[in-house]
């Protein structure tokens, strides 16, 4: 029956040439590794968010008056609504989680050299993009967590100079968080966003396709990028190991570790996600002590307080997002494998450390 | 032949696998997504008696859906379900005519649901009532 469906199929708009091309005949390097399939567990992730997401939108209700009490009801009164809100909710987690190693697979093996750059920039954009939407996210619930994280977060850009004051207004769309802040932080949330994301996937995916995909710099003899900037050049892998079914298996290997670990926490860790401040509706004439924001933004939150002026700590940030965001424009040798780069390694695992240190402090704190 | 023994073995079990997953996530799905059993249906409404008035109609909600009461010219008091047999449009209490219009497409039904013209296919759903001290409980 399949087989009949897929020659059906075939004679018409000719299947087998996509598969041949993009499936058994897409070749990948034979020492590929399962770091590799950490895009594929990013994509169903998404998926996964995109689909939790609508799910809340049928109960969930965008006004400040409401949406406390909807979300409660999802969580309470709505069969297995509470199981689809933890989905989300740790999913976004998560998906900043493994957007970071991701990343970090990317920055060891050297993957994002040329003439990879522009998959790095992308990548880069889209870790912006997604801590955005989960900030977004964050105010959904209207609880007091929400509410004052947020007022936290968007006060941050009054550090800007001149302009700060008006920022911090037009984005929260008033004086303080409000209703308009909900307003139009849904929309972000829930609308534009999204797309943005989607469509930025497509040219990350787009770009892989074009570029052809890194060997990984290890267990060769060869570890320096061949790139040469003298035309266009797709970096195919001859004689390597066919993306179907060899490294599907690998991708559903990887999904159903990530799945595991995903709901081992939905189930057995389900307040990870929140605090007790996340169970009380806001209110905007109390303040609750020690308002801390989500893990992946405690080392942004204490470096704003180490510095004596705002401005100085923004700045710091802004300075090292940009270079790590133009890192393959500044870091132009062509050699991949980390150990044979000992500054590089050296000031990596520095940055790691940096950032674990400035998180627990700002977690502590 | 065991090497081909084997796959189909394997290959019935991820099917199976997958089959389970499908279902473990599918079931809360629907479930999420299902209207609410028992929602409004089952429960008694109590109408005072002196709401209404000789020809008049007082339409509410009832079970989940719309319904009417009516007072007759002659004093009986019947309860309808307000959802035309037709398209589910809610009908209208013509007072002057002492019948319900529908306004979707004309359908007519006289105090007791019967059809007077129109397309509907079936009269208004009757509702029970009882009248106990002053007190109407539909349902």
């Amino acid at each position: 029956m399949l087989k009949r469906l897929y020659r059906w199929l075939d004679l018409r708009i000719g299947v087998g040439e996509i598969v041949e091309k993009e499936l058994t005949g897409y070749l990948l390097p034979r020492n590929i590794n399962e770091w590799y399939s950490l895009g594929s567990v990013l994509l169903v992730i998404f998926a996964l968010q995109v689909v939790t997401g609508m799910l809340l939108m049928i109960y969930y209700v965008p006004d400040a008056d409401k949406a406390f009490k909807s979300v409660t009801f999802i969580m309470n009164e709505v069969p297995f609504g509470w199981l689809i809100r933890l989905c989300h909710a740790v999913g976004s987690n998560m998906m900043v989680a493994v957007l970071i190693l991701h990343m970090l697979s990317t920055l060891l093996m050297g993957s994002y050299k040329a003439p990879r750059e522009l998959n790095w920039v992308t990548g880069f954009t889209l870790l912006a993009l997604v801590q955005g939407i989960s900030l977004t996210g964050y105010l959904a619930p209207w609880s007091q967590l929400s509410f004052w994280a947020t007022t936290v977060a968007t006060n941050s850009a009054s550090a800007v100079p001149v302009l700060g004051p008006y920022l911090v207004e037009f984005l929260r769309g008033g004086k303080l968080v409000g209703p308009p802040t909900l307003g139009r932080f849904f929309a972000l949330h829930a609308a534009v966003l999204p797309v943005v994301i989607a469509a930025l996937i497509g040219a990350h995916l787009f770009l892989l396709k074009r570029t052809g995909i890194s060997a990984p710099p290890f267990g060769r003899e060869g570890t320096a990028n061949p790139f040469e900037a003298q035309q266009y050049h797709y970096q195919g892998h001859p004689g390597g190991i066919p993306f179907f079914p060899n490294y599907v298996l690998q991708d559903l290997t990887s999904i159903s570790v990530y799945f595991a670990i995903f709901l081992a926490v939905v189930f057995f860790w389900p307040g990870m996600p929140f605090t007790p401040d996340a169970f009380v509706p806001a209110d905007p004439f109390k303040t609750p002590a020690h308002i801390k924001p989500e893990w992946y933004f405690l080392a942004n939150y204490q470096t704003l307080k180490i510095f004596p002026s705002e401005l100085l700590g923004l700045s710091v940030q802004a300075a090292a997002m940009t270079f790590l965001a133009l890192l393959p424009f500044i870091d132009r040798s062509p050699e991949r494998h980390p150990l044979k780069r000992p500054i590089f390694l050296t000031l990596v695992i520095a940055g790691i450390l940096l950032w674990i240190a400035l998180s627990v402090w700002g977690h502590l704190s | 032949m065991e090497n081909e023994g084997r796959r189909r073995f394997l290959g019935v079990c991820v099917a199976g696998a997958t089959a389970a997953a499908a279902v473990a996530a599918g079931y809360p799905v629907f479930r999420y997504l299902a209207p609410r059993s028992g929602q409004g249906g089952g429960a008694k409404l109590v109408i005072p008696a002196g709401e209404l008035k000789e020809g008049d109609a007082k339409f509410f909600e009832f079970a989940g859906s719309s319904a009417v009461l009516i007072k007759t010219k002659s004093g009986e008091l019947v309860a309808l379900s307000a959802v035309c047999t037709h398209l589910g449009c809610i009908v209208q209490w013509v007072k002057e005519k002492q019948q319900f219009l529908c306004p979707c497409h004309g359908g007519q039904f006289s105090t007791d649901g019967t059809v007077l013209g129109g397309p509907p296919p079936r009269p208004l759903a009757k509702i029970p009532l009882t009248v106990t001290e002053g007190n109407i409980t539909i349902g």
